[in-house]
């Protein structure tokens, strides 16, 4: 078994306007998401981000910050999951409740370093 | 663990926030009420993805509780005039703003503000669903079949006149409450109407929107000062008609007449219920027009088949509406309900007293109406002129959908 993380791209839900009502049915498919992968042992852990950013770049050590609304689309959070192969990790990510929203599921492996 | 969240339970719990909030801040403060409400929310669908907390109403009031807190602290940068909050009572008093009794309370001065006279009625209808029931602007455009930013103009109308007129948070008291019950049950029943008549193919917004119209007369009803024999009235009818529901589309998403409708698909424990409002509503000598009107739905209900309802009586009722509020429309009804029960010289007695351009956009049905005369009476030419020029009036797509069947039948 390897691990993976998926990593969530996309609008910020504060950018989006949603309303309680959708919040709730978005929360309420994460929920399911996250139950489905519990049971199944395969879910290691993750993190929900906020939308804000303090970027530090170059040589220079420029530092901005930015909040979500400035950037197309920014990283909202990240699972990681235990799973036999990148295939293995695709299937899981189909049930990623925000394409609709135009989000994105990026997945990479976690380098496993020699002892 | 599996739990299931209470329907709408944000949607609520959001025009619940909002009015409390707005009650301890004041209407002036509204849109960053809305905007710390709306973050709570936000904030609570992302950390609820993992777990949900134990007892989530709970959780969302203290979410509420620490909004009290940001809100001030906001405010004070902006330097105006706001009571100390430190400790001691006045703390203890905000505190007691979030128990069930106070909420109930905040939630009604918010619907006597969005149904305050001073609004224009279309104004009132967006800014009590986005108030007190928490829809947005795009929920309420689609609902009410219009265009967001329509909507949006609305709203920020009906907030710049509560500013401007300084409308006051409250419950009206003394000889102001009759009447502004009433523009409140209007608006209302405005709301349930644009669900129940609204023939949108998506049945779920219907039906939103009108159990949206019962819950907010469900919390007048709540106040011994507010649950009067007109909100008891207005809640049977609706009760009735949404009884209906459910049997007023068929499967291929056709509208269904009352002729034709299955009356074992209406719901009897609305029925049932609305029969307890009903008998609540008549201990009183003055009769509103909610009053005939779910008198007359409710003789409908009655009747065990559509050939078997009893349409002097429903005459009777219309009669009494008419007088208490003479427009064309119950004119129409009283012509149709003279064919139901084949005294066509009245029809047309009512018909003739109609004159079809006061009808508006409703003209249709009068066309319609006619036209079943003229087939009744064996006069096919003058029948499918007027089922044509209903065809020409109509816009709705299932009411010109039934029509033409009708159209088909004359042929």
């Amino acid at each position: 078994m390897k691990q993976f993380m998926m990593i969530f791209i996309g609008a910020d839900y504060t950018d989006l306007g949603l309303s309680p009502e959708e919040m709730q049915a978005r929360m309420g498919k994460w929920f399911a998401w996250g139950n489905k992968m519990g049971e199944a042992g395969i879910l290691k852990g993750g993190e929900a981000l906020t939308p804000q950013i303090r970027r530090v770049a170059g040589k220079d050590r420029v530092v901005t910050d930015l909040t979500s609304a400035e950037v197309k689309e920014i990283v909202g959070g990240y699972y990681t999951v235990e799973a036999k192969d990148f295939d293995a990790v695709q299937e899981i990510a189909k049930d990623f409740p925000d394409y609709d929203l135009g989000g994105t599921v990026e997945i990479r492996e976690i380098m496993v370093f020699d002892r | 663990m599996e739990t299931k969240l209470i329907d709408h339970l944000f949607r609520h719990h959001s025009g619940k926030m909002v009015s409390v909030l707005t009650r301890i801040f004041g209407l002036s403060n509204l849109e960053i009420i809305e905007d710390a409400v709306q973050d709570t929310f936000l904030k609570a669908s992302i950390s609820w993805r993992k777990q949900q907390p134990e007892n989530l109403k709970a959780w969302l009031t203290q979410a509420a509780k620490n909004r009290v807190l940001d809100i001030f602290r906001k405010l004070k940068t902006t330097n105006k005039h706001l009571p100390e909050l430190k400790n001691g009572t006045q703390t203890i008093a905000i505190n007691d703003l979030f128990l069930d009794n106070e909420i109930e309370d905040a939630q009604l001065r918010m619907i006597f503000t969005a149904c305050h006279p001073k609004l224009d009625p279309k104004d009132q209808i967006a800014f009590a669903l986005k108030t007190i029931s928490g829809f947005s602007a795009k929920e309420i455009a689609s609902a009410l079949l219009t265009k967001e930013e329509t909507i949006k103009k609305r709203l920020s109308r009906a907030r710049k006149v509560i500013k401007t007129k300084n409308l006051a948070f409250k419950i009206p008291q003394g000889n102001e409450l009759p009447e502004r019950i009433e523009s409140v049950l209007n608006v209302i029943y405005l709301i349930f109407n644009e669900g129940f008549h609204s023939n949108k193919k998506d049945i779920l917004i219907q039906k939103e929107l009108c159990g949206e119209a019962i819950r907010l007369c469900k919390m007048l009803l709540k106040n011994k000062y507010t649950k009067t024999s007109d909100v008891y009235a207005l809640f049977a009818l609706m009760c009735f008609h949404s009884a209906r529901l459910g049997a007023k589309i068929n499967t291929e998403n056709e509208l269904l007449d009352l002729k034709t409708q299955d009356r074992n698909k209406w719901s009897f424990p609305l029925i049932q219920l609305g029969n307890v409002m009903m008998n609540k509503a008549v201990e009183t000598e003055n009769f509103s027009r909610y009053h005939y009107e779910a008198a007359i739905v409710g003789e409908h209900i009655k009747a065990p088949s559509f050939e078997q309802t009893n349409w002097d009586k429903i005459l009777d009722w219309y009669k009494c509406l008419y007088q208490l509020n003479p427009t064309p429309s119950y004119l129409l009804t009283m012509a149709v309900v003279c064919l139901q029960s084949e005294n066509y010289i009245k029809a047309n007695y009512y018909f003739e007293q109609i004159n079809p351009d006061d009808l508006a956009q409703r003209a249709y049905l009068f066309y319609g109406a006619k036209a079943d005369y003229f087939d009744k009476t064996n006069n096919k030419k003058e029948a499918l002129k007027a089922i044509d020029l209903a065809l020409e009036k109509v816009t709705n797509k299932l009411e010109k959908e039934f029509l033409e069947k009708k159209k088909l039948a004359f042929l």
